[in-house]
């Protein structure tokens, strides 16, 4: 989900390139800071990179046949074109398993007790070794795959990229491996989301300087602002943050109004638009399809399987080693070429040192919603630290979607003490922020059915805190895999991250609230709202395929 | 022992092959990384043009292509294009109005002509911005010209503090390189390589010249090719590299191989401190019919440049009548002239080395005696202050500072350029 870190990744860079490092001492040299930490594709200045990780998928397969195994697909940025890769890139994909744990604080519902929980989450997970699959492609266009650390041992394997292809481990495991471009599998209305929390390199040609100038000081709602021209929908300028940028005006970038927007019907205006704004669009992918039993040498006990993704670049330093020097005389050549056969520097560890570490991803919405998308917070499973952060967070998107939600007549989770209008209110420190948010952490989230849990088990329903401390792809393989027990793709997780603000104990036409209810059409249908719609598409613009690699062709 | 000659035959085509195959990958004739990155930019101007020069302007594409003009012009290193570049900025903030974005690209632009009192208008201008690590290195590099080395370091360690990428900690480096350790300054170099990704790779070859350099003004000259080499591998075709193996093949003596190098790096990028680089040589060659004509070139430039305005060549041309000319008066002229505008110890060494020309030793005592407090430790520097010293009656410490010279940097009689 690290697509939506989107504008903050753009920094300054661009601008540092502009000359600090030459004019360190006034030689003409530019930086040419094409780094893929300053990525993002909604400035257009600044290239979209293969670093880019977009979204980790992971289920239970549902194929059994020969065993359980495990979907996992990571999608990144197709650069430099769909199905065509990086080769100075390196993707990796952790995995280890576990059992399920008894529900932590069933009961203790403090922030004492909460901060306790991370901690002792942190120190299990810093001691847990994962498993890794490693892929780089060459420039003959062929991936070499690694499994690393496995249970079964490791392996390394080179195929064809864009093909299916199965490898066999020395214990004899068959893994089901596809790298190579697809059809981008998330759908999401994207503007609609930035709408909701007044994002304005969206909508505005936000300076590279003014980083301040990201998420504006107004409300995040889930409903227009009466008054808040800067983001809401413009029927004279419809494409306005969906493709079309205007320039940031020079005037106060506030709100200062008093109520949500009505139309002359009363209806209000939804911020979002109910439409895919990743259709038609490609991205590479790495696709498995492996064993359990090659995962975990208990897969009657270890029945959740953690995943996440990451992306590292190669350092300059060692791509000079893989530049030919022609000027070396032939014998030193010859030596340089013999030094390094038989070199230590080889293996797995030796070869990392000569990459740096740029994206990571894990579960969905954790980068986008919780860490604000900033770049320093891309720290993958180890987000520990992040902890106080997300309670603040929470409590900050509380005060701006609790009201809204109250507004259309639905109960929230979050207590805003009935504010009628959404608030722009933000937390230096999670004492003052946990009480609001409280619920918001605890509550369990209903399932809108049982067929998720397809064993009919024991499984206790998931809460906020679990799902996004690690930043991990949890997969129960117990159940169907969808989120937020593992992430399936057809799941619409944008608008199941938008119900964890949702009262999970309040009841609609006799059912309890859930993780799908905003997405159910009917509902829409009786709000007093324009448009009428979900917030976002429920299905793909492109069918997924029912076998391997699921995902689809890419356009 | 039957196995040994199949074994000493494999391990041979083995270790042949490599070599081999890397002849086969490399095309004759393909571009270089530097000729690439030159064309990549040049089209995104071409691209760029319509949106960012005709109305309604395009505000991201007009950004966008100020900067590309400016990143031309720093790659190519034709002062025509830095002209062309200062006018798209220019004519960019007029049409925009004060986007923060371009102020600072004016800042360093003016950075980098020297133009300091204006450059520090910029960033004040940035205010709002203050906190923002780019911001603090540019205050500190503008601390560092203005002779304020303390503040500058701490600026350094600030930006670092807060962005630890790769350019702050050359900046430190570079500091430590003047006033510090050089192997403290080479150690902050590498971790700044270790913070540069195969897609800055041009980075890379800048910090390897750098750290040649460090070499270099030590007399370690093996070592300095070493980094020089590297850089070129790194990022192939750039003249800057050139131009730093040139000077560097002149300290060895090959002076033909150097004036070679020096005749292909003035093609490329027709700048006069270049021109006056091979004009340098020759005469240090002791041809000075050859030199003549690319002196006579280079001050023109310097002259023209003086003409319109700019200050950027105040340095060069008070070494240029200092050395080349010898015309002690002129040497001073333009010297005072670059002190005032930059009061640090390269201006203040200028300004020691001109009065030295023109004969006026005391004063010439008091300008080094200023330079050598703010505590710098460079090898040609001392070797003025040791002239000086000797000239104004100080053999001691003349004497003295010729020691340290040579210990400093063994190969300091040997060609070298003013950087």
């Amino acid at each position: 989900m690290s697509k939506y870190r989107g504008i903050v990744y753009a920094s300054l860079i661009f601008f540092l390139a502009a000359g600090n490092s030459i004019l360190l001492l006034g030689y003409p040299f530019a930086a040419d800071h094409n780094d893929p930490n300053a990525v993002n594709s909604i400035f257009s200045d600044i290239d979209v990179s293969a670093a880019d990780l977009y979204d980790l998928f992971g289920w239970p397969s549902d194929d059994t046949s020969g065993g359980e195994k495990v979907v996992l697909a990571l999608t990144f940025a197709s650069v430099p074109k769909a199905g065509v890769f990086d080769t100075d890139m390196l993707y990796r994909i952790k995995i280890y398993a576990n059992e399920r744990a008894v529900p932590p604080l069933k009961d203790d519902h403090s922030l004492e007790s909460l901060l306790k929980y991370f901690d002792a989450v942190k120190d299990k997970y810093l001691h847990l070794k994962a498993a890794e699959v490693r892929v780089k492609v060459g420039q003959d266009d062929r991936a070499k795959v690694d499994f690393i650390d496995f249970p079964g041992g490791s392996f390394s394997q080179t195929i064809d990229t864009n093909k299916a292809v199965t490898v066999q481990s020395a214990d004899g495991a068959t893994i089901k491996v596809f790298v190579g471009g697809r059809d981008d599998a998330f759908f999401n209305d994207l503007p609609g989301f930035f709408r909701s929390i007044n994002y304005a390199p969206q909508f505005y040609h936000v300076p590279h300087t003014m980083t301040d100038v990201r998420e504006l000081p107004i409300p995040k709602t889930l409903i227009e602002l009466e008054g808040n021209k800067l983001f809401n929908f413009d029927p004279q300028n419809p494409q306005h943050g969906q493709g079309v940028k205007l320039d940031l005006p020079q005037g106060p970038l506030t709100w200062s109004g008093k109520g949500y927007l009505k139309d002359r019907n009363g209806n209000y205006r939804f911020v979002y638009s109910g439409k895919d704004a990743q259709a038609g669009k490609n991205v590479n992918a790495i696709i498995l399809e492996i064993p359990l039993g090659f995962i975990t040498r208990s897969p009657k006990t270890d029945r959740i399987v953690n995943a996440w993704g990451e992306s590292w670049v190669l350092k300059a330093s060692h791509k000079v080693a893989t530049i030919p020097d022609d000027r070396r005389p032939l014998m030193e050549r010859i030596s340089g070429s013999l030094k390094g056969l038989f070199s230590s520097q080889t293996g797995v560890e030796a070869e990392l040192a000569g990459y740096k570490l740029v994206d990571t991803d894990g579960q969905a919405f954790a980068d986008a919603a919780l860490n604000e998308r900033e770049d320093e917070r891309q720290i993958g499973g180890n987000n520990f630290w992040l902890a106080p952060h997300f309670v603040t967070r929470l409590a900050h998107l509380g005060w701006g979607f609790g009201p809204s939600i109250t507004a259309l007549g639905l109960r929230t989770s979050f207590d805003h003490d009935n504010s009628p209008i959404s608030v722009h209110r933000t937390y230096d420190s999670p004492i003052l922020a946990f009480p609001r948010a409280k619920k918001v952490i605890f509550q369990e989230l209903n399932m809108p059915d049982n067929k998720w849990n397809k064993k009919g088990l024991n499984i206790p329903l998931r809460r906020s805190f679990e799902i996004f401390v690690p930043n991990v792809n949890y997969i129960d393989m117990d159940t169907t895999g969808t989120w937020p027990y593992g992430r399936r793709p057809e799941d619409q997780v944008a608008t199941r991250f938008l119900s964890l603000f949702l009262d999970m104990e309040a009841e609609i036409n006799g059912k309890k609230y859930n993780i799908d209810m905003l997405g159910d059409q009917s509902l829409w249908n009786h709000v007093a709202i324009e448009p009428k719609t979900p917030p976002n598409p429920l299905k793909n613009d492109k069918e997924f395929l029912k076998q391997f690699p699921y995902l689809a062709e890419p356009w | 022992m039957r196995f040994l000659k199949p074994t000493l035959i494999a391990v041979t085509v083995i270790g042949l092959s490599f070599p081999l195959v890397s002849m086969i990958d490399r095309k004759s004739g393909s571009p270089t990384a530097y000729e690439t990155e030159l064309s990549r930019i040049q089209k995104d101007i071409s691209d760029l043009k319509d949106g960012a020069l005709s109305a309604p302007l395009d505000v991201a594409k007009a950004t966008r292509f100020a900067y590309r003009v400016y990143q031309r012009a720093i790659l190519s290193g034709n002062p025509a294009d830095l002209q062309a570049a200062e006018s798209a900025i220019d004519r960019a903030i007029g049409e925009i109005g004060p986007l923060a974005d371009l102020y600072l690209l004016k800042a360093n632009l003016d950075f980098r002509l020297h133009r300091l009192e204006k450059a520090d208008r910029d960033i004040n201008a940035l205010s709002r911005f203050a906190g923002n690590a780019q911001i603090v290195a540019l205050k500190a590099g503008i601390a560092f010209q203005q002779g304020g080395y303390q503040e500058a370091k701490k600026g350094y360690q600030s930006a670092i503090e807060k962005n630890p990428t790769w350019d702050n900690l050359a900046r430190l480096a570079y500091w430590e390189s003047k006033f510090g350790d050089p192997d403290l300054a080479d150690g902050l170099y590498r971790q700044a390589e270790e913070e540069i990704s195969a897609k800055e790779m041009r980075s890379y070859a800048w910090v390897e010249l750098e750290r040649g350099l460090l070499e270099f003004n030590r007399g370690r000259y093996e070592k300095a090719m070493a980094h020089y080499r590297q850089a070129d591998k790194a990022y192939s075709g750039y003249w800057l590299v050139e131009e730093h193996i040139a000077e560097l093949l002149a300290a060895q003596r090959k002076f033909d191989e150097a004036a070679a190098l020096y005749k292909k790096v003035v093609a490329r990028a027709p700048r006069p401190e270049f021109q006056q680089a091979l004009g340098d040589l020759f005469l240090f060659m002791g041809k000075e019919d050859l030199a003549k004509p690319w002196h006579e070139q280079a001050l023109a430039a310097y002259l023209e440049s003086a003409g319109r305005g700019e200050v950027q060549y105040y340095h060069h041309l008070a070494g240029f009548y200092a050395d080349v000319r010898q015309d002690g008066a002129e040497a001073v002229k333009w010297a005072r002239k670059d002190a005032e505008l930059r009061p640090n110890f390269i201006t203040q060494d200028g300004l020691a080395w001109a009065l030295y020309r023109n004969g006026q030793f005391p004063a010439a005592l008091d300008a080094m005696e200023k330079t050598l407090s703010s505590g710098v430790k460079d090898s040609h520097l001392f070797f003025h202050a040791a002239m000086i010293h000797l000239a104004a009656g100080r053999t001691g410490e003349g004497k003295r500072l010729l020691k340290t010279v040579a210990e400093i940097n063994p190969g300091y009689e040997n060609f070298h350029v003013h950087r």
